[in-house]
């Protein structure tokens, strides 16, 4: 019987230093290995992120690169938090520019300026470039990955029946919107998100604010949601409301509505385009084009997307190697292999030139390339997205009419700034 | 005359002598060496984690960089009470009215389907099997489901009102329409245990109290009123408790259907908590709104027993 006991005891003991061998990092074969955690985690995104982290292996052997996928943002947030919070986060990891301010004031955080050389930097564009750096020491955190703008999805047929084109201004969007509703249609559906964070509706109402002529945080971050254009954008929406040509939903209610020949437009990001695709599934034409422009022709749009930082628990080891992949990944070739299968956006103008037939196919790259020089990126500060989870509210509020525009907008503003002066 | 078992006195090594070692037995230091395991267990996920909570919402707290995380004392639990949009106040209204709703509405829907089901037979057997499906189902894919029913452009509930040419609803998105869409679900999802529950009350309740009732001539609504909901009532206030719990700890649905909103219509306290906690990382804050929950719900939860005890006692004597 005792040996029964002692073999037990032997055996538990084996399968524990096993589990823990397991559980154990770095790796036996002496390649360095570089942890990714990121959101790419579904239809073509998944696949080119394979793709590509399997040709940088490819070429760097001595590296292997262990992709964390997370289902969403939200999520991925959560994981890389908790995985700070428990010492152990990974090498490098998708990050809004506000998760990384965040970040970087709980030191937490590699700045890249060893790493980046100016020429790196050079090649991207303008805009992109401008987006990696933290105003708060004015140091490179970020280096940049899935970038896209806004675009208008629309039903040609729709359009054609009732004589209307892809709207070039928002007045002519407004009137189309209004022309193609009634019987079970609607001209556009849209999500606001809510407080625990915007969604594209959001998105769209910050640029309807800018295309009147205020962005909604000014560039240290200061909320502007009582100026006139903020108002008069909110009231925009809320006549279109008021019309029957919009309509509040959820999970991505532009998309469901444009594939079910039930919505005229989806006002959303480039990286739509396949999922808008799919959900039309070749019903019926789908149009792309610009955003319609404000008063005064005052053009407007959001740059949007994630960068990847890298984490300070990293070793030299790791961070090189780290570097090479994220180098790599915005090489021209990569570039423009990502933005033909992920619908994202070249941050290269270098890889135009190596998508020449991609694009004559597919013009809306093109457009949404160009809108990359004139979108501007939310400021990089910790209270942003709740800041926008705020106007999100406010829209809620004006949209079901719990509140007018004015009084929505004011009493976001209140909670922004008080979130603002708490630096959260 | 003949002794029976009871008279006879009990011998060293009978009865007594049994139930005192096995008194001993249950207080002894085996009895703690059995235990031991699952007192671990439950010390080190509940409550220790319960302690630590409590900690951290004394602190400013930094979940990325602990040692910048600084002690604040009660200024979180005074944050809770100061303005904030939405309030603790506004929330844990909000959670009243779901509450209410659920415990309310709950037991009065499940009372009344347990009697109608409770004269057996084969099809109402598989209707008790019906009501009951629902409550098996996972919260997050029937929500998920729930959400397009309530869909304003391609849902169900909006077919309805269509077909009756009424006009149709943004159920979700308005503030006076999303709790009672969040209550239909949950009811939905709900009601079928309660049902189970109290059918088994039922089973147990005499039926020559019924009979005597309606001998004296009262109708079936007295017979309900006066007889039979009166001896269920240990089950109802078992229902009342359970119901009261989950209703304020439910989280699913709102975090599924609405996030909360819309403009915070449908913000309960444990989304409030979730929000602060895992979307804003105010992780001290968030943590003393989870002790005042837990505080709030203990509190409910003895007073129900109280009432029950004294309830129990009132109707024995």
């Amino acid at each position: 019987m005792r040996k029964v006991r002692v073999a037990a005891a032997l055996a538990v003991c084996a399968l524990g230093a096993g589990g823990l061998a397991a559980c154990g990092s770095g790796s036996s074969s002496g390649k360095t290995t570089v942890t990714f955690m990121e959101a790419m985690s579904s239809g073509t995104l998944k696949t080119s992120m394979q793709t590509l982290t399997k040709r940088f292996e490819r070429a760097h052997p001595d590296i292997d690169v262990q992709l964390q996928v997370e289902p969403d943002y939200p999520t991925l947030r959560n994981k890389e938090t908790a995985a700070l919070s428990a010492g152990k986060p990974p090498t490098i990891g998708q990050a809004y520019s506000d998760w990384a301010a965040t970040y970087a004031n709980s030191n937490v955080l590699v700045p890249l300026a060893d790493y980046a050389k100016p020429a790196d930097l050079k090649a991207l564009y303008p805009g992109v470039r401008r987006d990696l750096y933290l105003p708060t020491d004015h140091k490179l955190y970020m280096w940049p990955f899935n970038k896209s703008v806004v675009i208008q999805y629309y039903n040609q047929k729709m359009l054609a029946a009732k004589g209307k084109r892809a709207p070039k201004t928002w007045d002519e969007f407004a009137d189309t919107a209004k022309a193609v509703s009634g019987n079970g249609t609607t001209g556009i559906a849209i999500d606001p998100g809510g407080s625990a964070g915007p969604a594209g509706g959001e998105a769209w109402y910050e640029i309807l604010a800018e295309a009147y002529g205020t962005s909604v945080f000014a560039a240290d971050g200061t909320p502007r949601f009582t100026s006139p254009a903020a108002v008069k954008a909110m009231q925009y929406l809320v006549g279109l409301k008021k019309s029957g040509a919009l309509t509040l939903g959820k999970n991505y209610p532009g998309q469901v509505a444009l594939g079910a020949g039930k919505g005229g437009f989806d006002v959303s990001s480039v990286a739509s385009y396949y999922y808008n695709k799919k959900a039309v599934g070749g019903k019926f034409p789908m149009g792309t084009a610009p955003l319609p422009t404000g008063p005064g022709g005052t053009q407007a749009n959001q740059l949007a997307g994630t960068n990847i930082v890298m984490f300070a628990k990293a070793s030299d080891e790791e961070r090189t190697a780290a570097w090479q992949y994220l180098k790599f990944l915005t090489s021209p070739q990569s570039q423009a292999y990502w933005a033909e299968h992920s619908g994202y956006l070249p941050v290269t103008p270098a890889a135009l030139p190596k998508m020449t037939d991609f694009i004559k196919q597919n013009p809306y790259q093109k457009f949404a390339a160009q809108a990359l020089t004139t979108a501007k990126a939310d400021p990089p500060y910790p209270w942003i997205t709740q800041a926008q989870g705020m106007l999100a509210v406010a829209m809620q509020s004006s949209l079901t009419g719990k509140q007018s525009p004015a009084d929505a907008l004011k009493s976001a503003q209140q909670q922004a700034m008080d979130a603002m002066k708490s630096g959260q | 005359m003949a002794t029976t078992q009871l008279d006879r006195p009990a011998r060293p090594g009978g009865i007594a002598a049994r139930s005192r070692r096995r008194s001993r037995d249950r207080s002894g230091p085996t009895a703690v060496l059995f235990s031991l395991p699952a007192l671990l267990i439950f010390a080190v996920f509940t409550i220790l984690p319960t302690a630590y909570t409590f900690v951290i919402s004394l602190f400013n707290w930094n979940p990325l960089n602990v040692s910048q995380s600084t002690f604040i004392g009660a200024d979180n639990y005074r944050r809770l009470f100061a303005h904030s949009t939405p309030s603790f106040a506004a929330s844990a209204l909000t959670s009243l009215y779901f509450t209410a709703g659920m415990v309310i509405g709950g037991t009065a829907v499940s009372l009344a389907i347990a009697v109608l089901l409770s004269r057996g037979g084969a099809w109402l057997s598989g209707v008790r099997v019906a009501v009951f499906v629902p409550h098996v189902t996972p919260l997050v894919a029937t929500s998920i489901v729930w959400v397009w029913i309530f869909n304003p452009q391609f849902g169900l509930a909006n077919a309805v009102l269509r077909w009756f040419h009424l006009p149709v609803v943004d159920w979700l998105d308005s503030s006076t329409t999303a709790m009672p869409a969040i209550l239909t679900y949950s009811l939905w999802h709900e009601v079928g245990f309660t049902v189970v529950i109290f059918l088994g009350g039922l089973a147990v309740v005499s039926g020559e109290l019924g009979e005597a009732a309606r001998v004296d001539g009262a109708n079936r609504w007295q017979e309900f009123w006066y007889v039979t909901w009166p001896q269920l009532r240990p089950v109802t206030l078992f229902v009342v408790t359970i119901s009261t719990i989950s209703s304020l700890q439910a989280f699913t649905q709102f975090y599924v259907m609405t996030e909360g909103g819309p403009a915070h219509a449908t913000t309960t306290l444990s989304y409030l908590l979730y929000q602060e906690a895992f979307v804003f990382f105010h992780t001290g804050y968030a943590a003393a709104l989870a002790v005042v929950l837990f505080v709030v719900t203990a509190l409910f939860t003895l007073l129900q027993f109280r009432t029950r005890r004294s309830t129990l006692r009132s109707t024995s004597a």
